[in-house]
């Protein structure tokens, strides 16, 4: 082999180290859905009233509004193309609710050959729903001036997990004797998915720059021998975790919102994209090296628990 | 004497043009100095901006024509805000002005005449101006013309270049 061949080989290395590099670098983009607002829902009569415990409770109802409104069918499909346009793919609700059913569908006929049914905890049952990291939530209202129409659009962008709005944009049209009411929408959607889209990115750079924004909620099991209060080389548990988490987070960004000895809920915890080996991360496998220190240093087992890409609970005790 | 008037009608063309291409430079000129005001006109079509550009020019002719290198600049660096009802204002496709002179190379092609930007901007009725919007003010004129800019092929345009940040990135 000579000098120029190694060379080549060496340089193709280096090239092939360089793509799968960049491969795990792309960090996890956060999921986008369009929903409309509760107050939509409300006005519109698509809500299911339920019992909860004594008390009447409204849910929105997305499956019937979708099947009957063709105005929200509209402001949905024009969003998802203006923000698919724009570089930011969304999660389409009503492809979601169908897959949901689907699922559900063939969950309940799953067997395996010998009988068993797959297994599901109640927990798994109540997470099976519509999932995004952030709602684009949007609510619209008819403004009537004797003959006049205008329409008055607001769309907020809901982080899932902090609870934030991450981006907003509202205001109302101009009022029109002609124009139909999705010529209105089409309008007031183009006119403000501009400046929604700028807040968006905002937010994603500043998840570049400190961090994404989660919450880490502790708890511990009622057959763990101990509390959150209990020490453990003459320190409490809950300092123990305080100081795992500043020592893991972007600027040791993080709020503890709530501690008793039961629970502890971590606000604005900044976690890095990326971790050491230069994985993207999300909430999920960062708490598990919380897990995994509590197991490895002082020998207490804990379960992992996630909710997307934003939220952990780690219950402490067993697994 | 037929001579005579050769000479006088082509010193006459070459003043015209030079005076012309004076007005042209000076334009030009305004444009890298942010010399005009843009503000919202109405709702464009898909991915584009209605706005009303009003640039400075003693001939008139030039300001139509700089209207549009104008519109194109202030999407970019400038934004705009509106006064119309149910138009939003609208932040800079680009937040550093100093992008301008950092990517000279990008720029001075792209806002040359003929350059780049033409394939981003339409005039609007025609270039039509109304009544109110041709002001003399002093030696020039102030002129307001609505344009449309296809600022979503811009916004791509400046993302391939590396200009703008691609939208949905972290």
């Amino acid at each position: 082999m000579n000098g120029v061949t190694k060379t080549k080989i060496l340089l193709a290395a280096a090239l092939t180290l360089c793509a799968s590099e960049a491969a795990y670098s792309q960090a996890k983009k956060p999921t986008i859905m369009v929903v409309p607002s509760d107050v939509w829902c409300n006005k519109n009569g698509y809500t299911t009233t339920y019992d909860n415990q004594g008390a009447k409770a409204l849910q929105p109802n997305y499956k019937a509004a979708l099947q009957d409104n063709t105005d929200l069918l509209l402001v949905i499909s024009k969003i998802n193309e203006l923000m698919q346009e724009r570089g930011f793919p969304l999660k389409n609700l009503e492809s979601s609710l169908k897959s949901l059913d689907n699922q559900a569908a063939e969950d309940a006929m799953l067997m395996s050959k010998s009988g068993a049914a797959a297994a599901e905890s109640p927990i798994d049952k109540l997470k099976q729903v519509a999932k995004a990291d952030i709602w684009m939530q949007v609510t619209w209202s008819i403004n009537q001036t004797g003959p006049k129409k205008s329409i008055t659009f607001n769309l907020q962008g809901l982080d899932a997990y902090t609870d934030k709005q991450v981006a907003g944009a509202s205001g109302t049209g101009q009022p029109s004797f002609s124009s139909e009411l999705p010529v209105l929408l089409e309008e007031a959607t183009l006119s403000h998915i501009d400046n929604f889209n700028a807040q968006l990115q905002s937010h994603f750079d500043d998840m570049a720059a400190n961090g994404r924004e989660v919450a880490l909620r502790i708890r511990v099991w009622d057959s763990f021998d101990g509390d959150l209060e209990s020490e453990y080389n003459g320190e409490e548990l809950r300092s123990i975790i305080e100081d795992w988490v500043a020592d893991n987070t972007v600027n040791k960004q993080f709020s503890t919102a709530d501690a008793t000895e039961n629970i502890m809920l971590l606000e604005q915890v900044r976690i890095p994209l990326y971790n050491e080996k230069n994985r993207a991360l999300d909430t999920r496998a960062w708490a598990s090296g919380l897990q995994k220190m509590l197991r490895d240093k002082y020998q207490i087992e804990a379960k992992v628990m996630m909710k997307g890409l934003g939220q952990a609970q780690l219950v402490i005790g067993e697994k | 004497m037929k001579s005579m008037r050769t000479w006088i009608g082509l010193a006459a063309a070459a003043l015209t043009a030079a005076s012309c291409g004076t007005a042209k430079k000076l334009a030009d000129t305004d444009t890298r100095q942010w010399r005009y005001e843009i503000e919202a006109a109405g709702v464009g079509a898909q991915g584009s901006y209605l706005v009303k550009v009003w640039s400075y020019s003693k001939d008139a002719g030039v300001a139509i024509e700089q209207a549009k290198k104008n519109a194109v600049h202030g999407v970019i660096f400038k934004g705009f805000t509106s006064n119309v009802r149910g138009v939003p204002s609208q932040k800079p496709l680009v937040s550093a002005p100093a992008m301008e002179a950092e990517r000279k190379d990008f720029f001075e092609p792209f806002f040359a005449d003929g350059g780049g930007y033409q394939k981003f901007v339409n005039l609007s009725s025609n270039g039509a101006i109304a009544p109110g919007d041709r002001i003399k003010i002093g030696k020039e004129y102030k002129i307001g013309v609505v344009v449309s800019v296809n600022a979503a092929a811009l916004r791509k345009e400046l993302e391939k270049a590396g200009i703008a940040k691609k939208l949905g990135s972290i």
